[in-house]
């Protein structure tokens, strides 16, 4: 097994024996890996200050030859995002983030657009972009991304196509949409204007720099937000730790 | 079923618990109290349980003690009106042992946190806050570590604080080249930081 470099973000760092440190970090080529920086703690030569918390940092590691763990040789710091430290509710924002990433991506498995994403979404905290637009446009596309995406193509009742015209419900349970013959907008079953659904469908499909672009008025951020909420917390199965800290 | 006799195998699997130690160092250990006399085992038992039933927080500044109040709070020639915010005892010790600070301090016991659950409720800020209006606090200092949640935890305390008292001075402790360091192996944000923290040596 060679060494690989790749540029990585830092998710989870842990002090792992007397000098040593454990970081989970999250590549654009190999996905989300855990590996052992040996004397981390002692010398901050091979590592200057490139593993600290949400750093995004160019990673040089090596597979050990049992397990999954890998080897961290050296590491260089690209970015450490330091308007995401400025505080708690960038912090949050970042952490929910990565929590959400870790749950639906399992070790070593990588997808580059799910990278790109959180990667982009850090800078834009850095640079004090409006976070209730951003939490959405990462929950959305990150659902989106781990195949959890919602159907907006027809009513998941009837069938019936939606054109893009009138209100349309949310259903959690079969993470799609419904007319409303079908169902009544309700708190578990919030409604959607069309210019909503055409904003969430786009933020799902596309690339962060066509999001980017995009005007979301306040009570379309509103409506987005309930039916993310709904539909993480129901695929996810529960409430996210860092969740409790956003708004 | 290890090697050794069960008790000693119970000895090592003890020790391995104990951060840092590997299997390796703790037969090491084992095996040293065991070629030991008696005292230095009853010895250590003997602290073990006292340190558990004896330690606890200063009811004033969350420090180690074992009495109500920790020797520091009850030192009266040490300054009143200065607080240092620390994150956790081994961090008020270091800061201590370099002599310089003769004010007082406040452990909060953690870092906010929110990968792992931890917000302000979670660290002893209600208590620093109360402290600043009773002590007739004049300035605090941020001491927390340069790291990304010992940063937000300074900012958010220094948020806060400026917002319960106006006249409260907050300051933060300085960032950038460590002594002994070597420029060419700082980071970037290190090195901008020292530079923007700067000193006028003569103008
Ligand atoms: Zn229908
Ligand atoms: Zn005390």
């Amino acid at each position: 097994m060679n060494t690989h470099i790749s540029p990585a973000i830092i998710m989870r760092i842990k002090e792992f024996g007397e000098s040593d440190l454990l970081i989970t970090f999250f590549t654009s080529d190999r996905g989300r890996l855990k590996g052992v920086a040996k004397g981390a703690r002692r010398s901050k030569r091979r590592f200057a200050n490139c593993l600290d918390l949400f750093c995004l940092t160019s990673l040089e590691y090596e597979l050990k030859r049992k397990g999954d763990l890998h080897f961290l040789h050296s590491g260089k710091l690209i970015d450490a995002f330091p308007g995401l430290r400025s505080d708690f509710s960038s912090l949050s924002l970042a952490s929910y983030m990565v929590e959400l990433t870790e749950i639906l991506f399992p070790l070593g498995v990588a997808d580059n657009k799910m990278f790109e994403l959180l990667k982009n979404s850090f800078f834009a905290i850095d640079k004090g972009k409006k976070k209730d637009l951003l939490r959405i446009q990462f929950e959305a596309r990150a659902m989106a991304l781990g195949g959890y995406g919602i159907d907006f193509d027809k009513c998941c009742s009837c069938g019936r196509t939606y054109t893009g015209e009138g209100r349309a419900v949310f259903k959690r349970s079969k993470g799609g949409i419904a007319c409303l013959k079908c169902q009544q907008e309700s708190k578990l079953s919030p409604g959607l204007d069309h210019d909503t659904v055409k904003g969430l469908k786009t933020i799902q499909s596309s690339l962060w720099s066509e999001v980017e672009a995009l005007n979301f008025s306040d009570e379309m951020i509103r409506e987005i937000k309930s039916v993310l909420k709904l539909h993480v917390e129901y695929r996810i199965g529960r409430r996210l730790k860092s969740a409790e800290y956003l708004d | 079923m290890g090697i050794y006799p069960t008790s000693l195998e119970n000895l090592i699997e003890q020790f391995t618990r104990l951060p840092g130690i590997g299997q390796k160092s703790a037969t090491r250990m084992a095996l040293f109290v065991l070629r030991s006399n008696k005292e230095l085992a009853e010895g250590m038992a003997k602290s073990l349980i006292e340190v558990k039933e004896k330690i606890r927080f200063c009811s004033i500044c969350f420090n180690l003690t074992d009495d109500e109040c920790c020797s520091i709070c009850r030192d009266e020639s040490r300054a009143d009106g200065t607080i240092c915010v620390v994150e956790g005892p081994g961090d008020q010790l270091a800061l201590e042992e370099s002599g310089t600070f003769k004010g007082r301090y406040h452990v909060l016991h953690g870092v906010l946190s929110p990968l792992d659950g931890i917000g302000p409720e979670d660290l002893k800020v209600g208590a620093l806050l109360s402290r600043i209006d009773r002590e007739g606090v004049r300035e605090v200092i941020l001491a927390t570590n340069p790291t990304t949640e010992g940063e937000t935890t300074a900012s958010f305390l220094a948020n806060l604080l400026s917002q319960k008292n106006k006249d409260l001075k907050i300051t933060r402790i300085a960032l950038g080249v460590p002594m002994g360091g070597d420029l060419k192996y700082m980071d970037r944000m290190t090195l901008e930081h020292a530079l923007r923290s700067r000193i006028l040596i003569c103008s």
